[in-house]
């Protein structure tokens, strides 16, 4: 079994789409992505509070469904200097680091959040106020709460 | 020293049941040790790497029934990777090979495959009884082998499992002529069920007494099979949209009037909100309550169902519920012996939905409680006194305050106090788990009053190794420790390495334990498996020269007879 920071079932016969992902702060080095230095503040702790798998999903679909009584999840997505805007579902991802790899997949260029960059689309996003905010300071199920539309601005502008 | 015959020895053990009492029996002489190897019926191994199939079925060839468990306790909140261990093929194929009649299996936190599934279905003609409990590495297809080949079956019981759901036909592989099912539990499968084939099932199992549904089953599904099957006494309702269908809602109402049997009820896992009411003609005959996956049902609806449930004994709850609610449950469950009360919101964003006066008015109200899991926002000192006058009996409590290093939020002390007057009072206290900001001081009392207990759950507290050895010390009747983010080290961990010989296992992670001092625990120890769980430099650890001082990310030891198991994964290092 090779040696990777990524988790690889090693001898089940069935793999398990519906177990929740081990602690996102052990971000998976080889995606082309950067994060400051809280990365471990930003996804929710999976082993804290003590509360076994299923309750922490069930948990957190009721809140995103609380959540969908007022706002969809669907959030809309403009690249800067791009008219046409795109839509996402923020419920499929498990974390920014998903959402990252979505974006720069859909946009076919490098997003990132964070450090301002010459070479890397930043990420940022309209809260429930009304402000625009760099996307990454707050837990992700925080953001998801708060989240009203995204932005993926050009390199200098941030 | 054997003034009778073996058989009216045997006769006699067949009366000593627990397996403490067994083991107790098998060590008095030669003679009651045969005796007693031979006439075993249950085994239970509470580590499955603390011995070897092979020298389980030596010492007792003729057991009936098998529990084993797996993984440590905290593998439950994901501390433990996946991958770690567990597995249960060889314990099945090295029963299968034996001539052991086995009958009934019981595993928990183990890694169980299809193929084992269906070795065990084909292996033991009278197998009648399967619990799998947070265990996972199987589909839905595992089940279907049960269902086809066991003709005996009484029990399958699915508690918690992450079951690949292939939408399975396994429930129409029950064979039309059986007739024997009594226990059905498949409330944590996730995909769609055949309706079809489960009121069928139901409708030809008379002895039918617990039936656990999982989300997939409507409402008019529920009031068809309830209506088939009035003998029931253990419900876990699957999905409860009410969607204002009044013809289903007529139905249930008329099939749960039957329900006289009923005592515990459970599920609602997709329920609207004022759905509850329709149980109230049975409240008054509920021994055992779990409503924790319901988490879309209002605390007040909550409220009005349990001023009906006079009779309660267990109760599991999430915390909507509210202090008002459990006050409520304090002046109508007399007889509660059991409560836990779950968190809704994980982020502790100020919703104080329990406090420490829910805690206080439940120990007033409920002199029959004996054990409790609680988690909440806040505590103090004071409560935890009060709590400890009101309620001497605690044989378990758990208190979970949900930001880590939270203090006294009246006096902004440590809880050493508080947690100090619980141990001192219940004097049969054999599970504690404690939280909140705490110093050594409350293990020198842990170590000085709690002289029964078996299990201790520490997180972010404490300040020295002394911490770690008053406990150590203290408690001559441990048996799992478990530790993380707490700051003992290789001085409390090394300074009586013979106690843990006398305990099944030991967690220590995010603590300061080094590499060095582990690998000291082991060469004094080589009864021990040591293993360091590092899953983000894999073995990176030896290279680095500073080996000695290393910290190490996760350690588990447990006493086991068969040495250092083979079928650990690379980021496991066995010392």
């Amino acid at each position: 079994m090779e040696n990777s920071n990524s988790y690889s079932p090693y001898s089940s016969s069935s793999v398990d789409s519906t177990k929740p992902l081990p602690s996102e702060s052990s971000v998976n080095l080889s995606l082309s992505l950067t994060f400051p230095s809280t990365s471990s503040q930003r996804e929710t702790s999976q082993d804290w509070p003590p509360i076994k798998p299923r309750l922490r999903d069930t948990l957190k679909s009721l809140r995103l469904r609380q959540r969908g009584y007022n706002t969809a999840l669907f959030v809309k997505v403009y690249m800067e200097g791009v008219p046409i805007g795109r839509k996402l579902d923020l419920s499929t991802f498990s974390g920014y680091e998903s959402l990252l790899e979505n974006l720069s997949g859909m946009f076919d260029t490098s997003v990132i959040c964070g450090t301002r960059d010459s070479k890397h689309h930043v990420l940022t996003y309209q809260d429930k106020d009304g402000d625009w905010m760099m996307v990454g300071d707050i837990p992700w199920d925080m953001f998801l709460e708060t989240v009203r539309r995204l932005k993926i601005t050009r390199p200098e502008r941030c | 020293m054997n003034y009778f015959p073996d058989e009216v020895i045997e006769h006699v053990f067949d009366f000593v049941t627990s397996h403490k009492d067994r083991n107790s029996i098998s060590l008095v002489c030669k003679s009651w040790f045969k005796i007693e190897r031979y006439s075993r019926q249950n085994v239970f191994i509470g580590n499955c790497y603390s011995i070897s199939p092979e020298r389980l079925l030596r010492r007792f060839p003729c057991f009936k029934s098998l529990t084993l468990k797996g993984k440590p306790h905290f593998a439950d909140f994901n501390l433990v990777p996946h991958g770690w261990g567990g597995f249960v093929q060889p314990w099945i194929e090295a029963l299968a090979r034996s001539r052991v009649g086995l009958e009934e299996l019981r595993l928990k936190r183990m890694v169980v495959t299809d193929e084992g599934l269906e070795l065990l279905s084909r292996s033991f003609v009278n197998f009648k009884s399967l619990v799998l409990v947070s265990c996972e590495g199987f589909s839905t297809d595992g089940l279907a082998s049960i269902a086809s080949n066991c003709r005996h079956l009484r029990d399958l019981d699915l508690q918690e499992n992450e079951i690949d759901d292939h939408r399975g036909q396994w429930l129409s592989c029950f064979p039309e002529t059986y007739t024997s099912l009594v226990t059905l539990n498949f409330a944590c499968l996730e995909g769609e069920t055949n309706l079809v084939a489960l009121e069928r099932l139901v409708a030809r199992s008379p002895n039918l007494r617990s039936l656990k549904l999982n989300r997939a089953v409507p409402l008019d599904a529920l009031a068809r099979l309830m209506a088939c099957a009035p003998q029931i006494v253990d419900l876990g309702v699957g999905s409860y949209e009410d969607e204002q269908d009044s013809e289903s809602c007529l139905k249930l109402q008329a099939a749960i009037r039957k329900y006289t049997s009923l005592r515990s009820l459970s599920g609602f896992l997709e329920a609207a909100p004022h759905c509850l009411s329709a149980f109230h003609p049975v409240c008054h005959n509920l021994t055992s309550l779990n409503l924790s996956y319901a988490a879309e049902i209002h605390g007040s609806h909550l409220i009005k169902l349990i001023e009906h449930c006079k009779k309660l004994q267990r109760l599991w709850i999430l915390d909507s519920i509210g202090d008002k609610g459990l006050e409520v449950v304090a002046s109508t469950c007399k007889e509660l012996q059991e409560l836990r009360v779950f968190p809704t919101d994980l982020h502790g964003g100020g919703n104080t939905a329990v406090t420490e006066d829910g805690l206080v008015a439940i120990s007033a109200g409920c002199p029959k409680l004996h054990s409790i899991l609680y988690f909440c926002q806040q505590m103090t000192n004071a409560a935890l006194i009060t709590v400890a006058r009101n309620c001497p009996n605690f044989i378990r409590f758990r208190l979970c305050i949900l930001e880590p290093h939270k203090p006294d939020h009246v006096t902004s002390q440590p809880l050493d106090e508080g947690f100090g007057a619980i141990v001192q009072a219940c004097k049969n206290l054999k599970r504690l788990s404690v939280s909140g900001l705490l110093t050594d001081q409350v293990f020198l009392y842990i170590g000085m009053f709690a002289t029964q207990l078996e299990m201790l759950s520490i997180a972010f507290a404490g300040d020295t190794d002394k911490g770690m050895l008053y406990v150590l010390n203290g408690c001559k009747k441990m048996r799992k420790l478990e530790i993380r983010d707490s700051p003992f080290g290789d001085a409390a961990l090394l300074a009586d390495v013979n106690k843990y010989e006398t305990m099944r296992s030991l967690w220590m992670s995010s603590c300061e334990v080094t590499l060095g001092g582990c690998k000291r625990l082991a060469r004094k120890a080589p009864w021990l498996n040591v293993e360091i769980i590092n899953e983000n430099d894999n073995n990176r650890m030896e290279e680095n020269g500073y080996e000695g001082r290393q910290k190490v990310d996760k350690l588990y030891l447990y006493r086991t007879v068969v040495g250092t198991r083979v079928d650990a994964p690379p980021f496991v290092w066995i010392l």
